[in-house]
Order: structure tokens, then C-alpha cells, then sequence
């Protein structure tokens, strides 16, 4: 889908907060790719990043990019907006290519409503769902398809964070972040989707911790298609949790896995076998954030060039909206 | 054969803010007690004890309250402090509580203001006018100096300022020559030696040389360990460009993969690179500050003294 005749890959960044600087630092490094436009609602931000990056356009409306003759768009602003900035994207034909932070929307409505439209565009659309490119997910995930613990029988899965663990009771600021399921909950559900198939919810528990309308924890159970029954703790009020943190124990007729993002642990056959990070080739071309996202933001522009599929699009990150959701509905 | 120059050994705070790049569930293990200024102080005087001649640190409440702390012994006036500036998870965490990056800017404008810091709030104002990020800049490495000063005493031996990695990488990716440049120019100005920390040492040292930036004016902090933890794009690379930077100050940090490798296996990895000045090694028990620092002391010393022989 680019132009092969361009000797850059343009690109703008919708969202200028922690994720939207990250993502478009990745992106002028890699090679042949430029960020030439950005887009931010907050004036005070506008202004000092237009002091900063002279040659590049800032705007505070996704419409104005559209003269910039992009190859892709990378949005990363808040959940409830990535519906209406995508359809505007797509009815407007901004940008080709389209890349979305997790989760690709608010409800699984909206999320079908993209994947149709992307549908119809010719273009590579994915969403960041960075904890596919973590080395350890990927090794365990390699471990599940050789089946090397047999058919499996169980898992238990958590999404950890101190973010609100030490926020004023009755403070609003944990509603500016949407909720705790579709923030942490949702890495977990798409690592569990990704490596079972289909789960139907068997049961969901959503508490309140920081203020009365808050979704600050989940407890959830589920069962696969192919009959693996597993659990999920989710929270951002956990106590000791510096960086967010997720994990599975994954229990097969002859082993079991551990993972989490520092270290994958296999026991099988009464012998135990561990790889840290350090293990698995952990570098990458340019590392800011965590290597995750220059490999994520590589595999799209490199699917984009070469035409091939990303990890993972936008009917296959749907499938976690389809599911939040279910669980939303299981609580009710 | 020229002498190598000298290498100064430096005690890190990772553990004191609950940092292990090998697991999570190891730091959090070792919070409890490490994450205490007085326990903290003491290892640190314990390293500086046994061969540390320097304190590297993030500037954050747990480290200004370890300064206050060793500042009490009135035994290392003179330490040797290396700071680095902004401590983003601090950041990150304030930004989550007051409301993203808005809230966090009225936040520090409220702090400078209450710092009574005259030179930092006229940089401010001038930055808010006219939303020059070098004044910016100013206003902000000003801040941070006075928080080190008042927490360490006004005569501390403030050797380096040192820019966080997440600030590096992204004026790398974006080509901000004029940056790195002011920010260089400003605290020579002021008699500290400018620092970059970063884990795209390559990068850095290529960018520096398209922007003939002195390397013998600066300090780099970065990973360099026997296994390439965190080395990128690869230890190959970063091993290349070492041999570039004659005249910088290079302090090797990770130096045992976060704890991945032996000391003695990791220290003799080191002294075969050219070019590294310091390391930066955190400790987190009593013994590790004792041994560590021995060790270091006895098997580069030991390497420095057959060179200089030869």
C-alpha cells in the first residue's frame, strides 16, 4: 500500500501523551520512515512540541492531516475516541494504513463497525496489543504449539498494577483511564485468546475500589472451545506492582508453563527448564519503553511493505472487545 | 603502552526504588527493607567504604532522603553525586494522580513557584511566554539541582546531571542536535559535567559525531555486560562504538545483567573494553556492598597496575 516511488514512509501520530511520543520516536528511527504529522487536542502541548519538531505539522484535528499525503496513521489516544477518530480516518481517507493502541474500541459494536470499514479499505490496520512481541509471551506461546506439556487442562491468568493502589479514596482520576478491564485486563485477554481460542465466560466479578462507580478489579472465570478451563485476577490497586505486570500458569496433561514478562518456566517430565529475557534475543534496532513496541511498530510498517499479515488486526483484536464486553455482561 | 585512565566506581540506587531488570517478583521481594532511606543510607556508606567513590541516583523523594541521610555522618562531604534527571516513573505515576501531562505541568509550575528558586522561576516564566523549551530546560535542571543541594548540602561535589534514558532516546529519534547542545552549554556554564543516559549507545555515539559533539565534554551511562543485555542494536555494535569515544567519560551500567551474571565473570568482561571510565553497580544487602566493591577495586586495580607495567 505505499507508494513505492516515495523515498519515505510518512506517517502521523494522533495523540501526543506517553504512548504517542513512544510510538513516534520508534517510528523516525526506523529506516525510511518519517513522522510528518501530528495531532493533539491540548493547545499547551501543541505549542511546545511545534518549538521542538520544526519540520514536522501539528494539528489539533485528525481532518487536517489529510494533505499530507500519508502511508499510516498510528492513534493513540484515549479508548472511547479511537471509534470516531477511525471512522474519520477511514470516510476521510487520511491515511492508507491504519494502526490503533489497544483496545481497538469502546464497545464491540463500534469494534465491528471499524473492522467492516477496514475491510474495505485495501490497507494494513492493526492494534497494539505489544505484549505479542514480548520475548518470553512469544516463547511460551512457541512451547503451546509444539505441545510440549500435551493437551491442555487449565490456566490461571493475572494483570497486576500499582496505579491506583495508593489514590484518596472516593478520587475520580482511576474513571479517566476507562476502566480496569479494558486497561490491564485487556493485554491478559488477548495473550489468553491468542494462545486458547475462544473462552465463554462462565463467571465475572467486577469491584469498585478507589470511588463507588470505579472498575478497579476483575475476577473472572472462563472455559475454551477445547474444554481448557482458566481464571483471571485483574488489578490496578495491587501493592508492590512498580511496572504492570502479567502472567499465566498453564497447566497440560504432562507439564506445566509459567510465564510472565521477565522469565518463562517449563517443568515437564520432573525436569525444570527456565528462560529469562536474557535468554531470548531481547534486542531490538532502537530501544525506548521496552523492546515490544519497536518490534511492534516494525512488524506493521514491514507488513505494509511487503503486504503481508500483522499480529494482530483488527477482526482479531475485535475478538477481545467481543469478549470484554461478555464479561461485562456475565457481571451484570 | 599509555596508562589507562583512572576508573571510578560508583554505588547505584536501583534496588532503592524497587528496580530489577531480571524479575519483578525479585525486586519486590527486596523492597521492603531497601526501599527504607536509613537502611539505604548505610549501604551506600558501606560501598563508599569499601572502593565506591560515587553515588549515581534518580532524583526522587527516596533518594534526597538517602542524601539527607549520609549528609548526617558529615563523613563524605565530598562525596562524589551523579544524578539523573527527570526520574520519569515518578512522572509517570504523578501524571496518573493529577491528570495527565496538563496536571503534571501545573504541578511542577507550583513547585518551582513554592522552591523560592529566583534563576529557575525567571527561566519558567520566559518558557511559559514564549514556550521555548530551552527555557524549559533550564527551568527544570535548575530545580532538580537546587532539590540535590538542599537535600545534600550546599557544597556537595555535584559532579554530573545526567538525562534520563526516555529523554536521550527521544531527542536521538528526533534529531535534536540544538538540544543536546544547549543542555551541554548550560551546565558547563554552571561547573557540572553534562550526562546522557541511554541503551542506544551506538546511536548516540554516531549522532554525536554527525553533530561533532566533544565527547571529552560529556558523560554516557549505558549497559555493557557480557551477555549484550540490553546493549542495542547488538553487543557487537555497542563494543564498535566504544572504541570511537576516546576522551568521554563512559560509566558501564548492568554490568551484571541485573544480577544474570557472577561478579567476577561480569568484572572481567569489563576491563577488555576500551574507553569505559566508571560502573555503576547497585547493591541491595550489606554484603553485596562489601564484596562487590572489593572485588571491583581488587580485579581492576589489579588489571590497571599490569598495563602500566607493561
Amino acid at each position: 500500500m505505499i507508494n513505492e516511488s516515495k523515498e519515505t514512509f510518512r506517517v502521523a501520530v494522533v495523540g501526543l501523551g506517553k504512548m504517542g511520543l513512544l510510538h513516534a520516536s520508534i517510528l523516525n528511527v526506523i529506516e525510511n520512515v518519517e513522522v510528518v504529522g501530528l495531532c493533539e487536542k491540548s493547545s499547551i502541548i501543541r505549542r511546545l512540541v511545534k518549538k521542538l519538531l520544526k519540520d514536522v505539522k501539528i494539528v489539533d484535528d485528525v481532518v487536517e492531516l489529510v494533505d499530507l499525503d500519508l502511508d499510516a496513521i498510528f492513534v493513540t489516544t484515549p479508548i472511547p475516541t479511537h471509534f470516531i477518530i477511525g471512522k474519520t480516518i477511514y470516510t476521510e481517507n487520511i491515511a492508507p494504513n491504519f494502526f490503533v493502541e489497544k483496545t481497538l474500541a469502546a464497545n464491540y459494536s463500534q469494534a465491528q463497525e471499524l473492522c467492516e470499514l477496514a475491510g474495505r479499505s485495501k490497507g494494513v490496520n492493526m492494534v497494539g496489543y505489544m505484549k505479542r512481541f514480548s520475548v518470553t509471551f512469544n516463547k511460551a506461546k512457541e512451547v503451546l504449539s509444539q505441545k510440549l506439556i500435551g493437551e491442555l487442562s487449565s490456566f490461571k491468568a493475572y494483570a497486576y498494577s500499582s496505579d491506583f493502589a495508593e489514590i484518596d479514596k472516593n478520587s475520580k482520576v482511576s474513571g479517566s483511564r476507562g476502566g480496569v478491564l479494558m486497561d490491564l485486563g485487556s493485554h491478559v485477554a488477548d495473550l489468553a485468546l491468542w494462545y486458547f481460542g475462544n473462552l465463554e465466560v462462565k463467571m465475572a466479578n467486577l469491584l469498585s475500589i478507589t470511588n463507588s462507580g470505579s472498575e478497579d478489579e476483575a475476577k473472572v472465570d472462563v472455559v475454551s472451545n477445547g474444554g481448557v478451563e482458566g481464571s483471571f485476577d485483574i488489578s490496578w490497586c495491587k501493592r508492590a506492582y512498580r511496572m504492570p505486570e502479567f502472567g499465566f500458569r498453564i497447566v497440560g496433561r504432562v507439564g506445566e508453563l509459567t510465564v510472565n514478562d521477565d522469565e518463562v518456566e517449563l517443568k515437564r517430565g520432573g525436569k525444570t527448564t527456565k528462560w529469562y529475557r536474557h535468554d531470548l534475543n531481547d534486542h531490538v534496532g532502537f530501544l525506548v519503553g521496552g523492546p515490544e513496541y519497536f518490534r511492534e511498530d516494525e512488524n506493521f510498517i514491514k507488513s505494509v511493505l511487503t503486504n503481508q499479515h500483522v499480529n494482530c488486526d483488527f477482526c482479531e483484536a475485535s475478538k477481545v472487545d467481543s469478549f470484554l464486553e461478555r464479561i461485562k455482561t456475565k457481571a451484570e | 603502552m599509555a596508562k589507562k585512565k583512572s576508573m571510578k566506581f560508583l554505588v547505584g540506587d536501583n534496588p532503592f526504588h524497587g528496580i530489577s531488570h531480571l524479575t519483578q517478583e525479585r525486586s519486590r521481594k527486596r523492597t521492603a527493607s531497601v526501599g527504607q532511606s536509613e537502611y539505604a543510607a548505610g549501604l551506600v556508606t558501606t560501598a563508599l567504604e569499601n572502593g565506591a567513590e560515587g553515588f549515581m541516583f534518580s532524583v526522587s523523594e527516596t533518594t534526597l532522603s538517602i542524601l539527607k541521610e549520609i549528609r548526617k555522618t558529615r563523613k563524605y562531604e565530598n562525596l562524589e553525586l551523579y544524578a539523573i534527571v527527570p526520574y520519569a516513573y515518578e512522572y509517570v505515576r504523578l501524571a496518573t494522580k493529577v491528570g495527565g501531562i496538563p496536571g503534571l505541568a501545573k504541578h511542577m509550575t507550583a513547585q518551582v513557584l513554592r522552591s523560592m528558586n529566583l534563576r529557575a522561576i525567571g527561566n519558567g516564566i520566559k518558557g511559559v511566554i514564549t514556550m521555548d523549551p530551552q527555557a524549559f530546560m533550564r527551568t527544570y535542571v535548575l530545580h532538580e539541582i537546587s532539590r540535590i543541594r538542599s537535600a545534600a548540602g550546599n557544597n556537595t561535589n555535584l559532579v554530573s546531571v545526567i538525562l534520563h534514558e526516555i529523554i536521550t532516546e527521544m531527542a536521538l529519534a528526533f534529531d535534536l542536535d540544538w538540544f543536546f547542545k544547549s543542555y551541554i552549554e548550560f551546565l558547563q556554564k554552571r561547573g557540572v559535567k553534562p550526562g546522557f543516559e541511554t541503551r542506544n549507545f551506538a546511536l548516540l555515539v554516531n549522532k554525536f559525531r554527525e553533530w561533532d559533539i566533544d565527547f571529552g565534554e560529556v558523560s554516557i551511562t549505558s549497559a555493557f555486560n557480557k551477555i549484550g543485555f540490553q546493549m542495542n542494536p547488538s553487543k557487537a555494535d555497542c563494543e564498535e562504538a566504544l572504541k570511537k569515544v576516546n576522551g568521554a567519560d563512559i560509566i558501564a551500567m548492568s554490568i551484571l545483567a541485573s544480577g544474570y551474571l557472577k561478579p567476577p565473570e561480569a568484572i572481567d568482561y569489563i576491563k577488555t573494553l576500551p574507553n569505559v571510565t566508571g560502573i555503576v553497580v547497585g547493591v541491595s544487602k550489606e554484603r553485596h556492598a562489601k564484596e562487590t566493591f572489593r572485588l571491583l577495586h581488587d580485579r581492576i586495580e589489579a588489571s590497571k597496575q599490569v598495563v602500566s607495567d607493561l
